[in-house]
């Protein structure tokens, strides 16, 4: 169980995350939706130690306290993030991204059971292993990114906008592959533009609006809340309230 | 006359670009503009001397002495003097006027002490000076051994670099700091560890310089320029564009030292340097961006 107590961020005078708390389950992908600068990214980057959270906030993973720890004991402890805009290494190849996605101690025992199942997940990744990454078409690039956070053998995994730029054709790639991710027993916490198709695979979802949680509840609830159906599934316009 | 300038030059060309990789591992990695690296190649000069000249020991042995003394002290200078001043740096700029006045003051101090155990007299000593015969041109032993040992020293960093797991780790964190976080690598160790090797390859290039050229306690600033020109001549944290880069920086030096006049090298260190930047700003070897 991943969970998360009242988690604040501020850049300055500004709060970009206030108060927040959730939780996921292994087995089970959680997403959270909300309109752009609403402080999904800073939640998601303050949970995996790369934005410091205000004093008071907790992060617990399987009961282990991990709130101020370090990035790199994070992932250690079996929380790995595919950040926004990916971070892959561009200038290394998709075997070195692989082979540093099991640098974690965690990982290095199970490091060849995990690169046959991320290859066997985007078989394309087998085709280019020898290619450098940033000359890899943006799909591409995504399942380096998803498959060096695979690498680290985590017990949660955390995904910033994994669909962005991505085709509708992609997109329904990439959503399937989370499905099976989750089947294999890890549990997913995703920040998501594309409402629709991450309601489709997910089991519940959080709503966060100006830097708060305004709301809650499972992914069939959430698909057939009208409030979330005006803001989120464009469904009934946002003119006639 | 041709084959011997052009040995010396790869020779004198081997040295610089050995400097060089180290000095492009502190900045490319652990983004620290070392001013007082040629102090630290002087010192390790000084070492061997000592070493040799107190001990009878030679200065290949001396190299097992000095290098890993060379690694701690860096490690310890990165700790103590450069690690609390990553930690409040806001900014890579910021970090950078930071780190090149603390070491510029660090490069006052060392030669300050050398100056005053040595003095500002030029030392060398006689290690293996016995001419042989290559292809028609006479050359001392010690250079082809200096040369043997840099070559040897290179290829074990290239490889080492490329073909490890930790290795791939120091390249992670010169492409992306943040992301190596992101994968377990502890960014502050692995920046002290290729500060200290940097230090590691400068103290290995001064031991094997000693071998055949005389040094004295000023000389640092001159090994710091110039390994500067070949870091940048070869594009920033490309290990491959400082070795040719070097090579190119010794072979020219020599030529325009053999035929033209021996006085101006140092001109036709900086002329070759102007035209590599007025033609590929960011090196010869460099990526677009910075």
């Amino acid at each position: 169980m991943l969970e998360v107590g009242r988690l604040s961020v501020s850049y300055g005078k500004h709060r970009a995350v206030e108060d927040v708390s959730l939780c996921v389950a292994k087995n089970e992908i959680v997403v959270i939706l909300g309109a752009n600068g609403g402080g999904k990214t800073s939640l998601l980057r303050a949970i995996a130690g790369l934005q410091p959270a205000l004093g008071g906030a907790s992060v617990r993973l399987s009961g282990r306290a991990l709130a101020g720890a370090p990035a790199h004991h994070i992932v250690e402890a079996g929380l790995a993030l595919v950040p926004e805009g990916r971070g892959i290494f561009g200038e290394l190849t998709v075997h070195e991204n692989l082979m540093l996605g099991a640098y974690a101690r965690r990982a290095r025992g199970a490091e060849a059971a995990n690169r046959r199942r991320v290859l066997d997940l985007f078989p394309r990744l087998a085709e280019r292993i020898k290619q450098q990454a940033r000359t890899m078409s943006g799909g591409e690039q995504q399942m380096v990114a998803i498959g060096r956070a695979l690498m680290s053998a985590p017990d949660f995994l955390l995904l910033d906008e994994p669909s962005l730029g991505l085709s509708p054709l992609l997109c329904s790639a990439l959503f399937a592959a989370l499905a099976r991710i989750r089947d294999a027993g890890i549990g997913i916490l995703l920040v998501e533009q594309n409402a629709r198709r991450s309601l489709a695979i997910a089991d519940r979802g959080y709503l966060m609006e100006n830097a708060r949680i305004v709301g809650e509840g499972s992914a069939d609830s959430l698909r057939h809340d009208p409030a979330v159906q005006r803001a989120y599934l464009g469904v009934g316009g946002g003119r006639d309230h | 006359m041709l084959i011997e300038a052009a040995l010396s030059g790869l020779i004198l060309g081997g040295m610089y670009a050995l400097v060089a990789m180290g000095l492009s591992l502190q900045y490319g990695v652990a983004r620290i503009m070392n001013l007082s690296y040629g102090e630290l190649l002087v010192a390790a000069s000084f070492s061997a001397w000592a070493l040799f000249t107190g001990a009878a020991v030679n200065p290949l042995a001396g190299l097992l002495a000095v290098v890993p003394a060379a690694f701690a002290a860096s490690w310890l200078v990165y700790r103590l003097l450069l690690a609390p001043l990553v930690r409040r740096a806001r900014t890579r700029d910021a970090l950078e006027v930071d780190t090149i006045l603390a070491t510029f003051g660090l490069a006052f101090v060392v030669q300050g002490v050398m100056l005053g155990f040595f003095g500002g007299a030029y030392y060398s000593y006689g290690y293996l000076a016995v001419p042989v015969k290559i292809l028609g041109a006479t050359v001392a032993v010690n250079r082809l051994i200096a040369l043997g040992v840099a070559v040897a020293i290179g290829l074990a960093l290239y490889f080492g670099l490329t073909r490890t797991r930790a290795g791939t780790a120091v390249r992670a964190v010169a492409v992306d700091p943040e992301s190596a976080r992101l994968v377990a690598i502890d960014v502050r160790a692995t920046a002290g560890f290729a500060f200290a090797l940097g230090g590691a390859l400068v103290a290995a290039g001064g031991v094997l310089v000693s071998m055949f050229l005389t040094f004295n306690a000023n000389l640092g600033v001159l090994f710091t320029m110039k390994a500067l020109i070949v870091v940048i001549m070869g594009g920033v944290g490309n290990l491959l564009g400082a070795l040719i880069a070097g090579l190119l920086l010794g072979l020219t030096e020599t030529f325009v030292a053999t035929w033209v006049d021996p006085g101006l090298t140092l001109a036709a260190t900086y002329s070759l340097f102007l035209l590599v930047l007025l033609a590929r700003p960011q090196g010869l070897f460099g990526g677009s961006g910075r």
